[in-house]
């Protein structure tokens, strides 16, 4: 493969995981806000209004920062009734054709959150809560995160697309 | 075109994208932008995105990840293998002992946690290698194992109980509750199934030799001691919940907390193995909450066209269908669209269908949509097993022994699936089975 394309699926690939290792720690984040919260609530009975809006935000960004990572090292489950019987060429070329709809979905993801994340920034829409916060910061979490799917996406039909050519990207 | 029409070619068009072998999360998300985009137009395009605002809402979705950290955990903290051991040593006299015991280790374990997953990794890891090594039939024991883990959704917790709680509306400490019974119903009923058919053909399952039981009483009362620290789990995340003290999301946390330290006490809580977990934790949790926010995307443009009330008008006026008819005809298809569709999209699109008609629907049972909750659960756990389709299936795959092929995992739950379609008309027949629990509750 080219040279340009082997060096945007290293890179790609790189800044995904780095991504996807600061992620994947998030889970203690969330246990920890939750359980400050029922310590707060129950044993020292002082109730904070923050922490389950906290640990919302948390699980938003874990999922989506996340996103990248599961689809780079294939967590995303797959009906694989037919795909199965392909031989691993067929799969490659089947997975280059479908990943159009996926970059149809993701891209269709994209355009909601930039064109929400507008109205936030416009509006200075914050939460309607005790804490109030500000949704500005998650919705560019979320955009950055389906930026870097769709980043994510390229790359695997970039491998796909050798490994179908008998070829494979290093 | 027709609305109803409409809704069948989305649908069909849903079911041909997931053929294609695309991840399901990215085929359920592309029909749905589609549709969204062909049926309202260019306005429709924020569409897939606000379900991520809706998933937002839905905060008791928090419990997911940690669920599913809880149970990786566990599984590597060596808890299950002193629990194996002390049911080895107390059943292994029976015929059938150990897979017994297996079963009533699935017991446990689905009380300390909310999904099939743990059950399935722990089943697969332990049990399986150890029963086999005994000489017990391939066939019977993966049954075992794939039924057994499937009552991690019945027994409290229950993730899917907590997903169906946000779906129908329902109070989740009463739909934990009312799962209780007829968990422990159906390992009791796979338990007996065990017993009759290792009587009848004792080749299914060799005793264990005395000399390996021998052992003074005191002994076998400290391998006892093994239900100690699930015991204290279960009673911080489960019970301080349905006392009311923690709220679900908190007794989430308390849960995963509790395991992290039962592990570290074990001296199996290394930093590897924290990685490790922590990163399956995270593919799996994606992998759920990205097919439920592409499945919630789907859902409100099949809300949208009106499959509701299609689907009364259909059941109800056009069919002319007795109540109980139209209850069969909704399990049925559930049953046939689990081998199509993934099971947690399944629920997300499904559900919604169904829960509205159930609410109509004049049955005769007091709290109906707790009662439907179990149903349904029971209903989830069938299509978990069954082929093509089936979480369980994949990673009772992807974990088995080699000896242990494709058809023998299909060909192995099929008297278990049996056993819970039983179970299901049981409870249908017998509401109170569910009902009992959570009424005794809420009247104190």
């Amino acid at each position: 493969m080219p040279g340009p394309i082997c060096s945007y699926v290293r890179w790609v690939d790189r800044f995904t995981g780095l991504v996807g290792l600061i992620a994947m720690y998030l889970v203690f984040l969330m246990i920890g806000v939750l359980l400050f919260d029922a310590i707060t609530r129950n044993v020292i009975r002082m109730p904070q209004h923050w922490p389950i809006e906290f640990a919302q935000f948390t699980l938003a960004a874990y999922y989506f920062a996340g996103g990248s990572y599961s689809l780079r090292d294939g967590g995303h489950v797959r009906m694989d009734l037919l795909y199965d019987r392909l031989s691993e060429r067929g799969r490659a070329l089947l997975d280059v054709i479908t990943s159009s709809c996926l970059l149809f979905y993701l891209g269709v993801l994209l355009w909601g959150s930039i064109s929400s994340l507008r109205y936030s920034m416009e509006t200075g829409q914050r939460l309607f809560s005790m804490w109030n916060p500000s949704v500005v910061p998650i919705k560019m979490l979320m955009s950055a995160a389906i930026v870097l799917m769709i980043l994510q996406s390229v790359s695997l039909i970039f491998k796909d697309w050798a490994t179908f050519r008998g070829k494979s990207i290093r | 075109m027709s609305y109803e029409l409409i809704a069948i070619l989305i649908f069909a068009a849903m079911l041909l994208m997931l053929l294609t072998g695309q991840r399901v999360f990215a085929a359920i998300g592309f029909v749905a932008a589609g549709a969204a985009l062909l049926l309202y137009g260019q306005g429709a395009i924020e569409m897939p995105y606000n379900a991520a605002w809706r998933l937002f809402n839905w905060f008791p979705m928090l419990t997911l990840p940690l669920f599913v950290y809880m149970g990786y955990i566990l599984a590597e903290s060596g808890i299950a293998e002193d629990l194996y051991r002390a049911f080895h040593v107390w059943f292994g006299r029976l015929r059938g002992g150990l897979a017994i015991g297996t079963i009533m280790l699935m017991v446990v374990i689905s009380a300390v946690n909310g999904l099939s997953v743990a059950g399935m990794t722990i089943g697969a890891a332990i049990a399986l290698p150890e029963l086999l090594r005994r000489g017990y039939d391939k066939l019977m024991i993966t049954g075992v194992v794939q039924a057994g883990s499937t009552l991690g959704i019945l027994v409290p917790p229950s993730v899917v109980l907590v997903l169906y709680g946000m779906i129908a509306r329902q109070p989740v400490s009463q739909l934990w509750l009312a799962g209780a019974i007829p968990g422990l119903m159906m390992a009791a009923m796979f338990i007996v199934y065990i017993a009759i058919r290792c009587r009848l053909q004792p080749h299914l399952a060799p005793v264990v030799d005395d000399a390996e039981l021998n052992m003074p009483m005191r002994e076998k009362l400290k391998l006892a001691r093994a239900g100690i620290i699930p015991f204290l789990i279960f009673f911080f995340m489960t019970g301080l919940f349905l006392m009311g003290i923690t709220s679900l999301v908190e007794s989430a946390a308390v849960g995963a907390t509790s395991a992290t330290l039962a592990a570290l006490w074990k001296g199996r809580l290394t930093l590897a193995v924290l990685h490790t977990t922590v990163r399956r934790t995270m593919l799996i949790s994606c992998m759920f909450l990205w097919i439920i926010l592409a499945a919630l995307a789907f859902g409100a443009i099949f809300d949208g066209i009106g499959a509701v009330r299609a689907i009364e008008g259909l059941f109800i006026t056009r069919w002319d269908l007795s109540p109980w008819q139209v209850l069969l005809m909704m399990q049925l298809s559930f049953i046939v669209l689990g081998m199509f569709l993934d099971d947690t999209a399944m629920l997300v699109i499904v559900a919604p269908l169904y829960v509205p008609l159930v609410r109509v629907l004049d049955l005769g049972i007091d709290n109906v949509l707790i009662w439907y909750g179990v149903l349904y659960t029971i209903t989830c756990q069938i299509a978990y097993m069954t082929p093509p389709f089936g979480y369980n299936l994949f990673l009772m795959r992807a974990m088995a022994p080699k000896e242990i092929q494709l058809a023998d995992i299909y060909r192995s739950v099929v008297p278990f699936v049996l056993i819970m379609a039983l179970a299901a008309l049981l409870i249908t027949a017998f509401p109170q089975i569910a009902l009992w629990l959570p009424e005794q509750v809420r009247v104190r």
